[in-house]
């Protein structure tokens, strides 16, 4: 027996994940389309557990695995984000690029002097 | 695979007729009733009071350490069930009971670590 | 039916239970990576509770402690010249995975004597709240004081996920290891002390196309599960040499673990992150990044692959030989555009990880004794490299644009020396470590008859060559501007790390053979 349904509805699950971080510009929205990519793990898991016959039934556990590593994955997910928060203002993934070759709002004030460089001396210009 | 795809068969059934149903329902209530909305109508409905303040309300942020450290727990005492079917049985014992603990012990030195650097603190 | 097997799978939990066995684990063996891990619960605890002034002494002694135990530990356990897989065969620990955790033990020893630099700049490269406004009152006030030391943990168990990467002999032990290091990589990115939007943006970057790809691994361990049953890598290669699977889930499956594996080494169509993370995270990290991750991962594509898929290879040969092409390709012509100094090294990183690709589909022992040579060898070029680069600084911190480097031969001598140096081994002139590792691969290349993929490398590292030359050309040929940046006094660890990194990379380029006999004699995988 096959169980094409369960494999093909995962492939869609996994699909809508993949679109979704593709297009999404807000990056909590981006944490939940990944989040629907793992759940489209979690069922092929589940589902191949289903249908393996005579072998311990691991999958049922390695989906516990994966709903472990997501969560601890989307925290590490939401701690940068709120940090883009707290510094930008927002969330949207395309205002982030600072890119290269822009110029950049200069990072801090010149700190006080001595506290940046040991010294202008230089290695070996003796 | 007719047989198989035969076993969904009462399930894609009531998913039709549950589908037709509503179809069904809406249709005949658009069908039926007048329309004609003015701006008092199209409020939003709180229980007849005049709604107040936007539709987009922001709660603390300090609510997030504490949703999160609790989402955490929460997920990894799945990691228990399991444990719990077979840790009684011969052959497990107390390298079972040691391995479960050292696991606990290091979520709690998370908490520990969230403890000291007063993130439970509620200022 | 469906229902039947519904029926079944509910009715077996305690059938389940008590065909479960306690898998025994070999200590010894792993001992290495325990004392890492322990390291780094203790960092976490002495993050928490030891007084500020010492905070910083503890720590870093702590983590390079730990890595020397863990690299005398190797050794031991090398010397018994035991390979077992272990805690039942989800990790395996053989020849390559003894060699690839004491490269990952090294290099990060050198890496952390990067990171806990603290003369350079008051209170090192980190930050402790990296979300405050740059410049604001409390970023002023923040300036004053020392850094992060939750940066030492972090990297602690970011190096300990990597030796648990490379001897992973299960899939599923291969995606926690994959998280556990990545996640505190994740973090370090963002936690610059100067140009912290760019660093940021970094880590979001980072964070976003890692988990991406990390769900794509994912995918694909799951449909090898279902299509063998089982996720270990012996019990694959037994499905695969069956043949009575289905076919979809294999190949699928297969993909989509590559597209994981690939993203982490950076090969080319997946290597897009390369360059913005390289850039933006701190230099330290960015050195950590390109010696020791890619170390990790080209260890465990290495595994995936030879031990597990070595029957399907004609099926999947030509895909990586294309790869494999494209990133030597890319990398090169990228790596001759960039104006930043940190973008080249991340584009010639890319390339480097065409080259190793090259060792690796020679599929012989002597291509993977190659690959093991060359991620040693690039590993301390590399982390000089970026240890320099973290000397060349202005008011502003780090001058990464190359025309700031302008100059810089006749303002500071000894410095621009050891660029040269370095970026000669990268360009693999003979008597440096960049020549040896890459004639290990190419010949171990030839020897299995993959002449394109020797002759598109040979050809990408002459194009590659130029943009270093062009280095050492703005270096001593130009007259220094009058932004000139200083080169500061290395501090004491710093310097030791410059000192590793120059040393191992003139020792492998002059008198390679004990190493390269090691890793000859490292080959063996148990599955």
């Amino acid at each position: 027996m096959h169980p094409v349904i369960p494999y093909v509805l995962a492939a869609l699950l996994f699909g809508i994940g993949g679109y979704g971080v593709l297009v999404r510009r807000n990056a909590v929205l981006l944490l939940m389309a990944v989040e629907l990519m793992l759940n489209a793990v979690n069922l092929v898991l589940v589902t191949a557990d289903a249908t393996i016959v005579g072998l311990p039934h691991s999958g049922q556990v390695f989906a516990l695995f994966v709903i472990v590593i997501a969560a601890a994955e989307i925290g590490v997910g939401l701690a940068i984000v709120l940090q883009l928060y707290r510094l930008r203002r927002t969330v949207a993934t395309d205002s982030i690029d600072a890119g290269e070759g822009t110029v950049l709002p200069r990072a801090e004030p010149m700190p006080e002097p001595g506290s940046a460089q040991t010294g202008p001396d230089q290695v070996g210009a003796r | 695979m007719g047989s198989y795809l035969g076993s969904y068969a009462t399930l894609g059934l009531l998913l039709v007729v549950g589908a037709g149903f509503f179809a069904v329902a809406f249709l005949a209530n658009r069908a039926l009733r007048p329309h004609r909305p003015h701006a008092e109508k199209l409020t939003s409905y709180e229980c007849g009071l005049d709604p107040v303040g936007g539709d987009w309300a922001q709660s603390q942020i300090r609510y997030y350490v504490y949703a999160y450290l609790y989402v955490l727990f929460a997920v990894e005492s799945v990691f228990l069930f399991p444990w719990a079917l077979v840790f009684d049985r011969p052959g497990f014992g107390m390298v079972t009971l040691a391995e479960m603990a050292v696991f606990i012990g290091v979520l709690a030195l998370g908490l520990l670590y969230a403890w000291r650097k007063r993130v439970l603190h509620w200022t | 039916m469906a229902a039947e097997v519904l029926a079944r799978s509910l009715a077996e939990p305690a059938v389940l239970a008590a065909d479960v066995k306690l898998p025994d684990i070999d200590y010894l063996a792993i001992a290495p990576m325990l004392v890492l891990f322990g390291a780094a619960c203790v960092g976490v605890l002495a993050a928490a509770f030891v007084p500020q002034r010492l905070r910083y002494r503890v720590q870093v002694s702590l983590v390079i402690g730990a890595l020397l135990v863990a690299l005398g530990l190797i050794v031991t356990v090398a010397r018994a010249g035991r390979a077992v897989a272990t805690a039942g065969g989800a990790i395996a620990i053989d020849g390559p995975a003894l060699f690839l955790q004491g490269s990952v033990a090294v290099l990060g020893v050198v890496a952390v004597l990067l990171i806990a630099e603290r003369s350079l700049e008051r209170g090192g490269a980190f930050v402790s709240r990296a979300s405050l406004t740059p410049g604001s009152a409390a970023d002023r006030d923040q300036a004053e004081q020392p850094g992060a030391t939750e940066v030492y943990p972090l990297v602690s168990f970011a190096l300990a996920g990597m030796m648990l990467f490379v001897s992973a002999n299960d899939l599923l032990t291969l995606f926690v290891a994959l998280e556990v290091f990545s996640l505190p990589l994740y973090l370090l990115c963002g936690l610059a002390r100067r140009r912290r939007l760019l660093s940021q943006e970094s880590a979001v970057k980072y964070f976003l196309l890692g988990a991406f790809s990390s769900a794509f691994f994912l995918y694909g361990v799951a449909l090898l599960y279902g299509f063998a049953g089982a996720t270990g890598l012996g019990a694959l290669r037994k499905a695969v040499q069956a043949g009575d699977g289905n076919t979809t889930l294999l190949f699928l499956g297969l993909a989509m673990l590559a597209v994981g594996l690939l993203f982490k080494v950076a090969a080319v169509p997946f290597h897009v992150w390369t360059p913005d993370v390289y850039q933006g995270a701190p230099t330290p990290i960015t050195a950590l990044m390109a010696a020791c991750t890619k170390v990790a991962a080209f260890g465990a594509l290495l595994r995936v692959f030879t031990v597990a898929f070595p029957v399907g290879a004609v099926d999947w040969r030509p895909v990586l030989v294309a790869i494999a092409i494209a990133t030597m390709l890319v990398g090169a012509v990228l790596a001759v555009t960039q104006t930043d100094i940190k973008r080249l090294l991340a584009y010639s990183s890319i390339a480097n990880a065409g080259y190793v690709l090259t060792g690796v589909l020679a599929l012989s022992a002597a291509g993977v004794a190659g690959s093991l040579f060359y991620l040693v060898a690039y590993g301390f070029v590399v982390l000089a490299a970026f240890g320099v680069v973290t000397l060349v600084r202005d008011a502003d911190g780090e001058a990464t644009h190359l025309s700031r480097w302008a100059g810089l031969g006749r303002r500071s001598p000894l410095v621009a020396g050891v660029f040269t140096f370095l970026m000669m081994a990268f360009a693999g002139i003979p008597l440096t470590s960049g020549f040896t590792s890459k004639f290990a691969v190419f010949s171990a290349a030839l020897g299995s008859g993959q002449v394109t993929l020797v002759v598109v490398g040979v050809l990408s590292s002459a194009v590659l060559a130029f943009p270093y030359l062009r280095v050492v050309v703005l270096m001593y040929l130009s007259e220094p501007a009058e932004d000139t940046p200083t080169v500061s006094l290395p501090g004491t660890l710093t310097a030791a790390a410059l000192a590793i990194g120059v040393l191992a990379t003139a020792l492998l380029g002059v008198a390679p053979a004990p190493v390269l006999d090691l890793a000859a004699k490292a080959v063996q995988f148990v599955s």
